[in-house]
C-alpha cells in the first residue's frame, strides 16, 4: 500500500484491488505539484485487476489542475487496451455531478457511480 | 440583467449590498508559501457569502442548496486567486485584490491583477476565442491540451469550468496602468445568477 499526504488530503493506493482513495481538499499548484500523484494513479495501468476504482468519494476539493491531473490519467489509460475505470463519487460532494462528467467525455466507457 | 449591466455599476453600490474585498502584496512572499492563503481566502469568502445568503420569504435556503452555493463560490473564488497568483507581474504597483459582492439575485466575485501588456493580449485572444466558441467543445479540446503540461491550458480550464459547471457568466476588464504603460491591469469577474443554485434566490 503507497500513500501520498499534505496537510489537508491524503492519498492511498490499494495495489491489490487497483483502487485509488483520495481524501480531504486538493489544491496543489500546477502540473508539477500534480506528478507524483499522477504517477501514483499510473501504476495501476501496470497490473490492473478490472475494474481500476478511483474513490472519491471523500475528496471535497480539486482545482483545476487537479482536474487536469485526472484528465492526463484518463487519456493515459484510454491508450491502454482493455481498460476499465470506475470513478466512486458522492452526492453529499457538489463537485462530484458537475465536474466528473468531463471525464466521461474523455472515456465514453468510464463509469461513475454516485452514491 | 446582463452581466455588462450588472457590472458597468459594479463596486459603486455600497451601502446597497453585502460586499468584502481583499488584497495581497504578491511580491510579499513567495508564491510557493502564499499558496495556502488561496484556498483559506476562498473557504472564508464561501462562508461570508452563506451567512448573508438572501432567503425566499425568510426562509433560508435548504443546508444542501447552500453548500452547493459554498462550494461554487469556494471553486470560482479559489480558481480567479491562483490565475491572478501566478501571472500577477511582481513589478507593477498594484496588489492583487479579490472583491466579492452580494446582490439579491447575484453574486459577484472579481479579481484584478497587473500583467505585462504581451500578456494581456495573449489573455485577451483567449478572451475572444472563449466569447466566440461553445464552451463545451473549448473545454474538452482544453482538458485535451492540457494533457501536454500547458500552464496556460490549465489556467483556461479554470475558467472554463467555471461556466460550464456552475453556470458562471464571466467578463473582464485590460486598463493601462496609469504611472506604468508596459502595464496593465486584468480584472476579471465572475457573475453567478441566484437563480440557478436552486432554493438560493431572494
Amino acid at each position: 500500500m503507497k500513500n501520498i499526504h499534505g496537510e489537508s488530503f491524503e492519498i492511498r493506493l490499494e495495489e491489490e484491488n487497483s483502487t485509488v482513495v483520495f481524501k480531504g481538499a486538493l489544491r496543489l499548484c500546477g502540473t508539477e505539484d500534480y506528478a507524483p500523484i499522477l504517477d501514483m494513479l499510473k501504476e495501476t495501468l501496470i497490473n490492473p485487476t478490472a475494474p481500476i476504482v478511483l474513490d472519491l468519494r471523500q475528496l471535497d476539493f480539486l482545482n483545476s489542475s487537479g482536474i487536469t491531473m485526472l484528465s492526463r490519467f484518463v487519456m493515459e489509460a484510454r491508450g491502454h487496451e482493455g481498460i476499465d475505470i470506475q470513478v466512486l463519487a458522492s452526492e453529499a460532494v457538489p463537485w462530484h455531478a458537475r465536474s466528473l462528467k468531463n471525464l466521461q467525455r474523455l472515456m465514453p466507457t468510464l463509469t461513475i457511480r454516485l452514491s | 440583467m446582463t452581466i455588462s449591466e450588472i457590472l458597468s455599476n459594479y463596486g459603486e453600490r455600497a451601502g446597497e449590498c453585502e460586499y468584502l474585498t481583499l488584497a495581497f502584496s504578491p511580491s510579499s512572499a513567495p508564491l510557493r508559501s502564499r499558496w495556502r492563503n488561496n484556498g483559506l481566502s476562498a473557504d472564508f469568502l464561501a462562508d461570508y457569502v452563506t451567512t448573508f445568503l438572501p432567503t425566499k420569504d425568510g426562509v433560508p435556503a435548504l443546508e444542501a442548496r447552500q453548500n452547493q452555493l459554498k462550494h461554487a463560490i469556494t471553486y470560482i473564488a479559489n480558481e480567479l486567486l491562483e490565475n491572478a497568483m501566478k501571472y500577477h507581474q511582481t513589478d507593477v504597483e498594484i496588489p492583487i485584490r479579490i472583491h466579492l459582492e452580494l446582490a439579491s439575485d447575484h453574486i459577484t466575485v472579481s479579481v484584478s491583477n497587473g500583467i505585462s501588456v504581451l500578456q494581456a493580449g495573449r489573455y485577451q485572444a483567449f478572451v475572444e476565442h472563449l466569447k466566440e466558441g461553445d464552451v463545451e467543445d473549448l473545454l474538452l479540446k482544453q482538458q485535451e491540451e492540457s494533457a501536454r503540461s500547458s500552464e496556460s491550458a490549465i489556467s483556461s480550464l479554470g475558467l472554463l469550468t467555471m461556466i460550464s459547471d456552475y453556470d458562471a457568466q464571466l467578463d473582464w476588464r485590460f486598463d493601462i496602468h496609469p504611472t506604468q504603460p508596459g502595464s496593465m491591469t486584468v480584472t476579471t469577474s465572475a457573475v453567478l445568477p441566484l437563480e440557478n443554485v436552486s432554493g438560493a434566490s431572494a
